[in-house]
């Protein structure tokens, strides 16, 4: 489907829907069933405006939205393409119009995102059967919601597949996606155009038109704007047809080719716009290139920083962690590296003996909604790889495909389906090439495969391989050769895992910084390191001022700024602070140094039960007495954690079976209810109090909760709900555990319950805060 | 009218955290931080209209008579009604659910603030409201959840004023909004006397289970 270089769209619909009689508030897609005649006038006003493709009225028309409507999504859709048909003359396209599902997504919602994806084709696979000519989704605001809608048209039909979202004056939209990271994403997804819709007026959006230009090259773009904006008191726009046209004519020079408008739009707007707009001689722009997380795109042009830690290679912490299934520890090492500098993470979860494909997906899920990084999906496996980039909300980068034939042949069909950028690593069949011209041959085999795929040679990273001088000296002088040839004559950009080099070697960071800095010198564009070593970051820094690309050493004389001695704190030494003490205080460090000195002295259960329980006992009792508050609990909980953590590591390293829990518990918010702090400040007390938490999350439906007590053996079961409309899915999760026969007690909690109340749903006992939490388990395990 | 958050109460957020008395220093100190922290990261954003109110209580122009009892005496001789949506938006959302992974204490702290921003932000639209609509008087904000007011008729609030599309926030199946720090609410403009002007025990949706009320003592309502 070739566009012409001006194409006119429609305008709103439900203005005029309302404007026909339609009553505030009602489900405007259900006329195209009662009222289909009012629904096709709107459309042939629009086709007599100018219009050549006119938006079905199905904004809202699935499944979530339908539910207790009475009519199916096909039986709405179908009628919608028919009364947009019935309108359009035989050069107008019919584009199948999908608001969003009007559920958030996960993290922020509840809804899974391969639910999103379902929901999205029933409603796709009802248009195409119904004959819509192309798909266009609209007024989203969650990259993950887009992305969906984009699998499920391109994994289910055949139509041409337009986005458009909205954006508010800042520049991002309401969960904080940028042009950016909009265009990396759905151009590597393969959309036909993209824009932006309702919003704000036109004059609104053209700056942030000029930058999705910038980040998506010649892909079209659409814009379909509100009528300016509306006045709050009536919800009326106010703009003239003949102002909202002049506004969109400039436009045309920034790659705009579908124009229209959104809310308080009419048929007057678009007949406008077909009096004024004219072609217009193109603006030029610094196109650029990158990859992306939802909240923040990274330029390419520069170098950055890839951190290394996500990788269990010789970290035993790290594998027991992923063994586990223990992903705050992963978050962790992620915010660390974050904190230290680090642009892009390389996530590797290969372990034997785990399912990497499902614990990918998952570390990603996790890292995603907690740190503003793109990540790089570091693994062999192409299933992995495909688990991690569907889950992934962004443009990531793969880590890698190499000079093999499978490997070629497996691994980039993925990153193209899924847009990702990837790393071509220069060995192949032969093993490891020994000289650097071997290496740039590979790498232009790779480059050559990777273009012929559909990848674009500004999405491949170019990884030399590091080797290291303990064994192999000579090597390093052909890695930084074949770097320079690549950066300079093949013009690609290039990673390296840095650290490699010193591997084996005395003073590991001296050795790899300096390798560090000739590879930077060399072209270097992605290091990969440990942003935690300070002597790799400094190198990093310097750098950065050396090239200009930290303008005026601004960031140099901040980092270094920063490393002024800090004014030294005022708390005691910690020699002369007790254990209980330091934990009534909430000091972390302290508590820890503490305990590791005590340790020297005590057997670990002996400190337990002499030094860590009895200052949480103390802080519970202050907390009783009021001189204490939750938030000191809880840091105090935070403190004896630390403790606890210490007591457990040396019983792991003495070589006792399993490291000491107080006791198992499950936690979740049921069903229906999503406010679910409490719960996790219960949880993270009782963490720190010694207990094994098992947290299910928030709306937790109550078959979950029964087979997660019944296969886990748990003795304890603790449940929360915040509102009066949720704590009859409490009752129910009660009444299922105890048909179940799983012998437990149950602990409820949660703003609106009582005592009395908690009784009367057949709970064992209601804790009014964390602190009776603790007490409570302590009642049920004796400890 | 636009959003204004531009302070947050700390007896307020202290409140929340069931701290009425003078707070110990590192806390105070703590609290401190977080308000600056809530206060930078905040985007309010709000979306009203006002709907002349016919005699049966059904909003002019819809198809929406608010449900319950308590709602339509609250609005008895109001001519007008408006209804109001307003959030704190994602990014405070996110800030509080990341903080939750990296300090429980803050976080809890980060909450309160929040919770308090969001009254503030109201209080302020309110104060605008009546300012813009004096003489006429201004009944005390009423949410669904409040008294027989149920939590269902969300969803209409949603649909007239087009909350998603113009601020952002969503509806979960049972009526519970996210981002969680959002409010809805109607307001009855030109209250007759003796119409319900402010909150107080006698109409908080908190009454039956207030944990200041549980220990004899209010959290400072009049």
């Amino acid at each position: 489907m070739e566009l012409p270089e001006l194409t006119l769209l429609d305008g709103a619909m439900g203005t005029m829907l309302l404007a026909a009689g339609l009553p505030a508030g009602a489900a405007p897609e259900l006329w195209c069933l009662s009222a289909p005649e009012t629904v096709t006038a709107v459309h042939r006003a629009y086709a007599e405006a100018g219009s050549r493709v006119l938006y079905t009225n199905t904004f809202g028309a699935n499944r979530v939205k339908l539910a207790g409507s009475g009519h199916s999504v096909a039986e709405v859709v179908t009628a919608a393409v028919r009364c947009a048909r019935a309108a359009a003359g035989p050069d107008t396209l019919v584009a199948l119009d999908i608001g969003p599902i009007g559920q958030l997504l996960e993290p922020l919602g509840t809804l899974p995102f391969e639910d999103a994806i379902d929901i999205f084709r029933e409603t796709v696979e009802a248009g195409e059967q119904a004959g819509a000519d192309l798909v266009v989704f609209e007024t989203l605001s969650d990259l993950a919601e887009a992305r969906a809608g984009v699998l499920a048209a391109k994994e289910h039909s055949r139509l041409p597949v337009w986005v458009t979202m909205t954006f508010e004056a800042t520049g991002r939209s309401f969960l904080g996606v940028t042009p950016a990271s909009m265009a990396l994403s759905l151009c590597g997804l393969g959309v036909e155009a993209l824009g932006f819709n309702c919003s704000l007026g036109p004059a609104e959006l053209l700056p942030l038109v000029e930058e999705l230009r910038a980040w998506s090259g010649d892909t079209p773009l659409i814009l379909k704007p509100n009528a300016g904006l509306p006045d709050p008191r009536s919800g009326a726009y106010a703009m003239t047809p003949a102002d909202f046209a002049a506004a969109m004519a400039p436009a045309a020079a920034l790659g705009v080719r579908c124009f229209g408008g959104c809310c308080g739009t009419r048929p007057d707007f678009i007949a406008a716009l077909g009096e004024t707009l004219r072609p217009l001689p193109r603006k030029p722009v610094q196109r650029r290139y990158g990859v992306c997380c939802a909240t923040n795109a990274v330029d390419s042009s520069a170098v950055r920083v890839v951190g290394e830690r996500i990788n269990p290679t010789g970290k035993k912490r790290l594998q027991q962690a992923l063994r586990e299934g223990d992903l705050d520890y992963v978050v962790r090492l992620a915010l660390e590296q974050q904190d230290a500098g680090a642009e892009i993470l390389d996530v590797n979860v290969g372990l034997p003996g785990t399912d990497e494909p499902k614990l990918l997906a998952a570390v990603v899920r996790a890292l995603q909604e907690n740190v503003d990084l793109p990540l790089q999906l570091d693994s062999s496996d192409p299933a992995a790889l495909e688990a991690g980039l569907r889950a992934y909300q962004g443009k990531a980068i793969v880590n890698s495909v190499n000079g093999t034939a499978e490997s070629l042949r497996d691994i980039l069909p993925l990153c193209k389906r899924y847009g990702a950028a990837v790393v071509g690593l220069c060995l192949d069949e032969r093993g490891l090439p020994e000289t650097w011209e071997q290496r740039v041959e590979i790498a232009r085999r790779i480059r050559d495969a990777a273009m012929d795929a559909g990848i674009p040679q500004e999405d491949l990273l170019i990884d030399c391989l590091t080797l290291t001088v303990s064994a192999q000296q000579e090597q390093a002088r052909e890695t930084l050769r074949a770097l320079r040839f690549v950066t300079e004559e093949l013009g690609l950009a290039s990673t390296l895992g840095v650290s490699n080099v010193a591997f084996g070697m005395p003073r590991r960071e001296t050795l790899t910084a300096a390798f560090l800095t000739e590879a930077l010198h060399a072209g270097l564009r992605f290091p990969i390191v440990n942003p935690g070593t300070a002597l790799v970051m400094d190198a990093i820094a310097a750098h950065r001022v050396l090239s200009g690309q930290d303008a005026g050493g601004e960031a140099y004389l901040r980092r270094f700024a920063a490393r002024t001695p800090a004014p030294a704190p005022e708390q005691k030494h910690p020699t002369e602070m007790t254990v209980q003490e330091a934990i009534l205080r909430g000091l972390k460090a302290e508590t820890a140094a503490l305990t590791a000195a005590a340790l020297e002295t005590m057997q670990p259960l002996e400190l337990i039960e002499t030094l860590l329980i009895p200052a949480l006992d103390a802080v519970g009792a202050q907390y009783e007495a009021g001189t204490l508050y939750l938030p000191q609990l809880i840091k105090a909980a935070a403190a004896a954690g630390e403790g606890f953590a210490l007591v457990r590591a040396k019983i792991a390293a003495q070589g006792d079976s399993d490291a000491p829990s107080r006791g198992k518990i499950l936690l979740a918010t049921v069903k229906g209810d999503v406010h679910d702090i409490g719960k996790n400040i219960v949880r993270a007390v009782l963490e720190n109090y010694g207990y094994t938490v098992l947290d299910l999350g928030r709306d937790v439906p109550p078959e979950r909760i029964v087979d997660c007590a019944v296969r886990q053996s748990v003795p304890l079961v603790g449940l929360s709900a915040l509102m009066t409309t949720t704590v009859p899915a409490m009752a129910e999760t009660i009444a299922a555990l105890r048909q179940s026969g799983h012998d437990c007690r149950i602990l409820v909690g949660g703003a609106v319950l009582t005592e009395d109340y908690a009784r009367q749903i057949g709970a064992d006992a209601y804790a009014k805060d964390a602190k009776g939490a603790a007490d409570y388990a302590r009642e049920v395990f004796g400890t | 009218m636009n959003p204004r958050l531009t302070d947050i109460d700390p007896a307020e957020a202290l409140r929340y955290l069931g701290c009425t008395d003078a707070p110990p220093e590192a806390l105070r100190r703590d609290l401190d931080r977080c308000r600056a922290r809530l206060l930078d990261c905040a985007r309010p954003r709000l979306v009203w209209r006002s709907f002349p109110r016919l005699p049966d209580g059904r909003l002019e122009g819809t198809d929406w008579t608010p449900a319950g009892a308590d709602i339509a005496a609250h609005l008895r001789g109001c001519p007008h009604v408006v209804v109001l949506a307003a959030t704190l938006g994602a990014e405070t959302e996110t800030l509080i659910r990341r903080a939750q992974r990296r300090d429980m204490a803050q976080a809890l702290l980060l909450d309160a603030c929040a919770a308090a921003a969001m009254e503030h932000v109201c209080d302020n639209f309110c104060a605008d409201l009546a300012a813009a609509s004096a003489p006429a008087r201004l009944t005390a904000r009423y949410s669904p959840g409040y008294g027989d007011f149920p939590l269902s008729e969300q969803r209409h609030i949603f649909a007239l004023l087009d909350v998603t599309r113009r601020i952002g926030v969503s509806l979960t199946e049972g009526g519970l909004m996210l981002p969680q720090k959002s409010v809805t609410a109607l307001i009855g403009l030109g209250a007759p006397e003796g119409a319900r002007t402010a909150t107080s025990c006698d109409t908080c949706p908190a009454r039956a289970h207030c944990m200041f009320r549980k220990e004899g003592r209010s959290c400072g309502t009049p």
